[in-house]
């Protein structure tokens, strides 16, 4: 009988540990970028650009695209900033 | 004289159902029913319990109110991220034809990336499809995901299933991929 219950209690335990584990809210999601380069090898002539599917895709790359150019600006500029200071910091060859 | 036939009747009819009750009853408690997964249910259990379920959900299902908005793109991105978490496990998805859930459930899990939505049937398989969602199946490993998930949540999973057949991979992919926003990040 105490066998039983030690069964019941550790089954119901790993249930209720796999149950909060489930996540309900969408930022607690793994985030896993789309693969918006695999839309680059369909044919875009054969898209109904006003099926929901594909204005979904497109609203999607879009989004991904558009922060992709954001990331690489940002890193551009603070590689631009980073060589300015290094610049700044070089001692002038040139003193007059 | 025919009084007495029917009294008899009536009475020989009362004792074959006490009887079967108790036989019924006896074979619940003996044990020999099979209850493992890896055995199916044999043809009249399982003809009583398909009914039992496809009845129940469409009576249940009877009078929920389809949104007009299903087919919206927005509806297919919230949905999709939320199939990719929550069901592509046992329900699959495109170009994935079996896991560890659809060898070892019984009954299996509908693969939902094959099935053809019948046109006609569109709004009825809508409800049904919500209100499995919402509330779950019993004893069948289908959860009820209505205590932690929103009406809106749901029915966009709903417009997700609509168009999940026709995708492709990739654009599975990129459909339930969460987006930066989703994910909380800004």
């Amino acid at each position: 009988m105490k066998r039983q219950s030690l069964a019941y209690f550790f089954t119901l335990s790993a249930l209720l540990l796999a149950l909060s584990a489930q996540a309900h809210e969408p930022k607690e999601h793994m985030n896993e970028a789309p693969d918006c380069a695999a839309m680059k090898d369909m044919d875009h002539s054969k898209m109904d650009m006003k099926d929901p599917v594909m204005q979904a895709i497109m609203q999607r790359c879009m989004k991904a695209m558009h922060l992709d150019a954001e990331d690489s600006h940002e890193a551009d500029a603070e590689n631009g900033n980073h060589e300015n200071k290094t610049d700044a910091k070089k001692p002038t060859n040139h003193q007059h | 004289m025919t009084s007495f036939k029917l009294l008899s009747c009536v009475k020989c009819l009362a004792v074959a159902a006490g009887v079967a009750v108790v036989a019924g009853v006896g074979f619940i408690y003996s044990g020999y029913y099979p209850m493992g997964a890896d055995e199916p249910h044999n043809d009249l259990t399982h003809w009583a319990l398909e009914t039992l379920r496809e009845r129940s959900i469409a009576r249940a299902s009877n009078d929920i109110l389809v949104p007009t908005d299903l087919n919206s793109s927005e509806r297919l991105l919230a949905g999709g991220a939320d199939y990719n978490d929550m069901c592509a496990a046992c329900h699959l998805k495109p170009g994935v034809t079996q896991s560890d859930f659809t060898l070892g459930l019984y009954p299996e899990p509908a693969n939902l990336s094959q099935i053809e939505t019948l046109k006609n049937d569109a709004e009825r398989l809508a409800r049904q499809r919500f209100w499995i969602i919402k509330h779950g199946i019993k004893a069948s490993g289908m959860p009820a995901w209505g205590p932690g998930h929103d009406d809106e949540r749901i029915w966009s999973m709903v417009a997700f299933l609509q168009r999940l057949p026709e995708l492709s991979p990739q654009q599975y992919q990129i459909l339930t991929a969460r987006s930066v926003d989703d994910a909380g990040h800004h």
